[in-house]
């Protein structure tokens, strides 16, 4: 399966680089389970220090979901960073702290070394 | 401290590993008391689920007693017996807050994985896998436990411990299955599996009011746990057509509503089995959905089908036809278990929901290895192995 997972994200890379120039301007966007004037008031640290690099839009979200948190992403932050600090602000909204994961283990083996590599870039990757 | 770790494909070893630390305010440290293994390690041990580093520590099903909590944290003080969900919630997501506890948006530390694969990441669990959040497992001394509010429940006074283990687990995946299946008074439910999830699904249709409940396995020992604890009839597959049993016992129409509890590396007879062995070890489809082919194929027209076992990824020959043309509800879930382990644990005080019989194996954590292995290979009468810590 990790090799499905493999082909998965090096299809979904390729895909990317095949995007027209509009797709690329994609909105990524979370919901965060707040009111939009709660969100506008207390954007955390993680994503309000890109403020001046990204168009930041908050709206309300569809049947009282909460409020729609989209960045335009642009040349100057890398889409990593915006899917990072995206999660890191929902999850300081929502539930007060980014939780950690807990210690590695210290022998993980090279297929756990592998899966290392992967997961050392898992919180600003996936769908996002 | 001491832990049972995963070192590699059916290879589990206790190692001495660090003591956890509070690294989260919301934290807690749990000092585990039980940990039982649970079906869904197996796909772990078997290397199905390949998202392991060798020392990861396992197990997800356990109870225990707050050693130290962290500052944000305000239900739950050093000394107080918990059980611990094996789902990590936030408790104020919009899943969370529509008791969708295992959809937590806010647990899962490598969403990346489960994104690419599933299209969305499900909540944190503990002790199962780097795609579900990488957290170390409760057969330890000790577990940190994250959003220990929500993630912990407490222990009511008339409850032991080996009765409130299982309502870590098991016991509302069981209830979640017969609950969100849509079991009514009067329903005739089947049981896919006659482990401790299935159990615990046949007797959640009972007490939600089914006439007639009905379990399938392959193991007579178990078939005969299910039908002394709670009184339901059972089906052996290896020597009955589970078809025409169900169809005989319903009078021709099918079950109302089938509870899949076996998961992606379901057993058979016959060459459906040798078909799925095939396509799983060619790496042409990821798990053997057996159980629940039979699920929907026997389940009656405008039944329900809920699938309760783990699955990973694609299957083949999934019965889309039946599916459709029936009209079936097809739904399936990880447990969302904060919603129901409160009533639950009330239910097993008041003496209506036993479970402390699935526990046939009650060893130390020094014999972890032995555990699995009893537990994998259903030898001895097991059920359930408990690691006492």
């Amino acid at each position: 399966m990790l090799l499905a997972a493999g082909a998965v994200t090096v299809a979904a890379v390729a895909r990317r680089r095949r995007r027209a120039p509009d797709e690329r301007d994609r909105y990524l966007a979370v919901t965060v389970n707040r009111a939009p004037d709660e969100v506008q008031s207390s954007l955390p640290e993680d994503l309000a220090r890109w403020r001046d690099r990204v168009e930041i839009r908050i709206r309300p979200a569809a049947g009282d979901k909460g409020t729609e948190l989209s960045v335009q992403p642009s040349e100057q932050v890398s889409r990593h960073e915006l899917r990072l600090a995206l999660r890191r602000a929902k999850a300081v909204l929502e539930a007060g702290e980014v939780v950690q994961s807990d210690t590695a283990p210290t022998h993980p083996g090279p297929m756990g070394k592998a899966l290392r590599l992967v997961t050392s870039r898992a919180g600003g990757g996936g769908r996002l | 401290m001491k832990a049972l770790c995963w070192e590699g494909i059916n290879d589990v070893r206790v190692q001495d590993v660090p003591d956890p630390q509070l690294l989260n305010d919301q934290d807690m440290i749990v000092k585990v008391r039980l940990s039982t293994v649970c079906g869904s390690d197996l796909h772990l041990l078997t290397g199905h689920i390949p998202f392991m580093q060798a020392g990861d520590v396992i197990g997800h099903e356990f109870m225990g007693e707050v050693a130290e909590v962290g500052p944000g944290v305000t239900r739950h003080r050093p000394g107080d017996r918990v059980v611990v969900c094996s789902f990590i919630v936030c408790g104020r997501c919009w899943y969370c807050r529509n008791e969708l506890y295992s959809l937590c948006d806010n647990t899962n530390t490598n969403p990346a994985i489960t994104q690419q694969l599933w299209g969305a990441d499900p909540g944190g669990i503990f002790g199962y896998s780097h795609a579900m959040g990488g957290f170390r497992g409760s057969h330890a001394e000790y577990v940190r436990v994250p959003f220990a509010d929500h993630t912990a429940i407490p222990i009511p006074e008339g409850v032991d411990d080996l009765s409130a283990l299982f309502a870590s687990d098991s016991v509302p995946t069981g209830w979640m299955g017969a609950d969100l299946g849509g079991v009514k008074p009067g329903d005739v439910v089947a049981v896919w599996g006659s482990g401790a999830v299935g159990q615990m699904a046949a007797r959640a249709a009972q007490l939600l009011g089914a006439e007639r409940v009905l379990v399938i396995d392959r193991f007579d020992y178990r078939l005969r746990q299910a039908a002394q604890a709670f009184g339901v009839e059972t089906i052996n597959y290896a020597g009955t057509s589970v078809g025409d049993a169900l169809l005989e016992a319903t009078g021709g129409r099918g079950p109302d509503v089938c509870i899949e509890a076996v998961g992606c590396e379901a057993h058979s007879t016959g060459p459906q089995y040798a078909y799925d062995q095939v396509k799983s070890k060619l790496k042409l489809e990821t798990d053997r959905p057996i159980a629940v082919r039979e699920a929907i194929y026997n389940c009656r027209k405008g039944g329900s089908v809920f699938v309760l076992g783990v699955f990973t990824g694609l299957v083949d020959k999934f019965p889309l036809g039946a599916l459709m043309n029936k009209g079936l509800t097809v739904r399936g879930a990880q447990q969302h278990g904060q919603r129901y382990i409160p009533m639950l644990l009330d239910r097993i005080a008041s003496g209506e929901l036993v479970t402390n019989h699935l526990a046939t194996h009650i060893m130390p954590l020094s014999e972890g290895a032995r555990g699995y292995e009893l537990f994998k290979k259903k030898e001895d009468g097991c059920v359930r192995a408990v690691f006492q810590l």
